[in-house]
């Protein structure tokens, strides 16, 4: 299993090479640049040179691809464009705390509620229970996010008053973990809506597929009754393809959702990435591009270790 | 003497969209203790369902135990409660299937598949039952079973999977082992090793077997009394002997004519015209009769009923008058 383990992260860093060839390449082809940017139009053509060697732009693209990969690695993608001075590090370490915080409460609700009327619905196919959960998965598909989300502050926050319409925490108050939750409640609702929609239907498929196999036969001829036969043995054989898509939901962990976030004013990495997307913040846009893609390729192993665990079938 | 298991008129029906499919039509069936009895007949018989109605794993909706009685020493299984049938199920009565390759489940250790029956029926501890199930394994012909409780099926043979099911089947000593046509899923000289293997577990635990089959060789080797069911009904029993001696029922005498045979030229194997019927076509009066040699008008408009004839019996007109003689 460890070498197992090994053998695929090994696997993974000449993806993730790629990954940052290709992601310089854009920045690189991206009109304007830090000069443009950076510099007062009306400046001297000599102290625009003096300028780009200063910050090295006229090397070679390699040396300058080297140079950028090497002060990633240590973590440092350079300062932003926009609130001058402030290392990208510091913004998305600011953030990400309340997107994973966001995206963890509301996957973990999704799923605790999916996953059992899942199973319920593949126990009795085309009941009426079975049904209901069929149409609702469909409408929280069928819903969009932003959509949903501004119903939900209509009523919820705007006509009742009982949640608050944005933001993490009540401004200026101490910190309470009441008050956390609070707001935390309704962004949570909308992202798991869309998830639990989506993980109900792969449950209910994988489950009915596992269910119609032999050895569920088998489980029965032992006397076991039927809960235990489909949360013993079937569940274990029905989670393996679920348990590949938690790994191939991971990078939204880390990415967030833009505009969820925006919606409920939630300042985590979607909203940075919106907001730096609208201001041109190119250090921002790349380093969000980069750590994406590496919780990517990051969730893609997850998922292969996962399944190998779950799996026995799977040589490693 | 009584019977261990008897069936008494059963009936289980399957119904779809309004339309009564009569899978199982009115089946006696006895079993006496230590006896092994083979229920034959073509695929649509009825066989895999009689086998599954005894264990009263019938898919419901659609299928229903309509009438009838499946008495197991002498409690009635159609009438049982859910849980009651639970306890029997695996204890009781245990059962294996045609198909070895998926019958175990694949994220389960073999040790696991076995001690999750001796600890749920016989109240066994983990350590127990992990000894009881490396016995049963070595009782089932492995001889490293030690090493195999924590593998993995994949890991095994369609044989040695059937093995394993053997082994599961037989952990708590039941006292009926239903198995649905064991080998038909394996190759000739396993098929031999696997029957070999349940005919010695059953005279060693004294264990009933109802073996269902569509392979009269199987049946010549290992069966005391054989059943032979067409359309949901049984058509002939009786001895192993009095059968191969002397089929009575056409249909059993097209079987045996279908069985290749080492002495004779035969250039072509012989078969029974026609094919079974849909369970929502079959005939009026004799279900046999659009098939059958010896059909006469009787036959197509009166459903002949299963006589005795001194120790055996036949479904069938042609053999009325044979109950006067004896």
């Amino acid at each position: 299993m460890a070498s197992y383990i090994f053998r695929r992260t090994l696997m993974a860093i000449p993806l993730l090479l790629g990954i940052t060839i290709l992601s310089f390449a854009i920045i690189k082809a991206a009109p304007g640049g830090p000069v443009s940017m950076l510099m007062d139009p009306t400046m001297k053509p000599s102290d625009r040179e003096k300028f780009e060697e200063k910050y090295g732009l006229n090397d070679p693209v390699h040396v300058q691809y080297f140079k950028w990969l090497g002060n990633m690695v240590k973590g440092d993608f350079g300062n932003s464009l926009i609130k001058r001075g402030v290392p990208v590090s510091e913004l998305i370490m600011n953030r990400l705390p309340n997107t994973l915080l966001l995206m963890v409460v509301s996957t973990l609700l999704a799923a605790l509620i999916a996953i059992p009327f899942g199973i319920y619905s593949a126990m009795r196919p085309y009941s009426k229970l079975d049904y209901t959960v069929t149409v609702g998965s469909f409408l929280g598909i069928a819903t969009p996010g932003f959509w949903f989300g501004l119903m939900l502050i209509m009523f919820f926050s705007v006509k009742f008053a009982w949640f608050p319409t944005g933001g993490v925490a009540t401004l200026n108050a101490p910190f309470s973990i009441w008050d956390r939750i609070h707001h935390l409640i309704l962004p949570a609702i909308v992202l798991a809506t869309a998830d639990m929609a989506a993980l109900t239907r792969y449950t209910r498929s994988s489950m009915l597929d596992v269910l119609k196999q032999d050895y569920i036969r088998t489980a029965l001829s032992k006397g076991f009754k039927e809960k235990k036969v489909v949360l013993k043995h079937g569940l274990r054989n029905g989670m393996i393809p679920i348990v590949t898509l938690f790994g191939l939901m991971l990078p939204s962990f880390i990415g967030g959702a833009a505009i969820t976030e925006k919606i409920f004013a939630w300042p985590g990495i979607g909203s940075l990435f919106i907001d730096s997307a609208f201001q041109r913040d190119y250090p921002v846009i790349m380093a969000l591009t980069v750590v994406s893609a590496i919780f990517v390729v990051i969730g893609n192993l997850l998922a292969d270790i996962l399944y190998a665990i779950f799996d026995p079938r799977i040589e490693y | 003497m009584t019977a261990l298991l008897e069936l008494k008129n059963l009936k289980t029906h399957f119904k779809r969209k309004k339309v009564t499919i009569p899978a199982v039509d009115g089946v006696d069936l006895k079993i006496h203790k230590g006896e092994t009895v083979a229920l034959v007949g073509e695929s649509g018989s009825g066989k895999s369902i009689t086998s599954l109605s005894i264990m009263r794993l019938i898919p419901s909706p659609p299928g229903e135990i309509v009438d009838g009685e499946i008495l197991f020493n002498g409690q009635d299984l159609a009438r049982l409660s859910d849980n009651d049938m639970c306890k029997i199920r695996g204890n009781d009565i245990s059962m294996i299937f045609q198909e070895p390759m998926t019958s175990l489940n694949p994220v389960l250790t073999i040790g696991e598949q076995i001690i999750e029956v001796l600890m749920y029926h016989q109240k066994l501890s983990k350590r127990a039952a992990s000894l009881k199930a490396i016995e049963m394994l070595e009782t089932v012909g492995f001889s490293r079973a030690k090493e195999l409780i924590d593998d993995y099926p994949h890991r095994l043979s369609g044989g040695m999977r059937q093995r394993v099911m053997i082994a599961i089947a037989m952990s708590c000593n039941p006292k009926l082992l239903i198995a649905d046509e064991p080998t038909t899923a394996l190759d000739v000289t396993i098929q031999a090793q696997i029957l070999d293997l349940m005919k010695e577990l059953s005279k060693k635990y004294d264990t009933s077997i109802l073996l269902i089959t569509h392979d009269l060789g199987v049946v010549s080797e290992v069966a005391d009394r054989v059943v032979v069911m067409y359309c949901g009904q049984v058509v002939e029993e009786a001895s192993v002997d009095d059968l191969f001696e002397e089929p009575l029922h056409p249909y059993t005498i097209g079987l045996m004519g279908s069985i290749p045979s080492l002495e004779g030229d035969l250039d072509r194997l012989y078969s029974i015209e026609g094919t079974v019927p849909p369970p929502e076509h079959f005939p009026a009066g004799c279900r046999f009769s659009p098939r059958c040699p010896h059909a006469f008008d009787r036959c197509r408009n009166e459903a002949p009923v299963l006589r005795e004839i001194g120790s055996r019996s036949v479904r069938c007109f042609l053999h009325d008058d044979k109950e006067a003689t004896k």
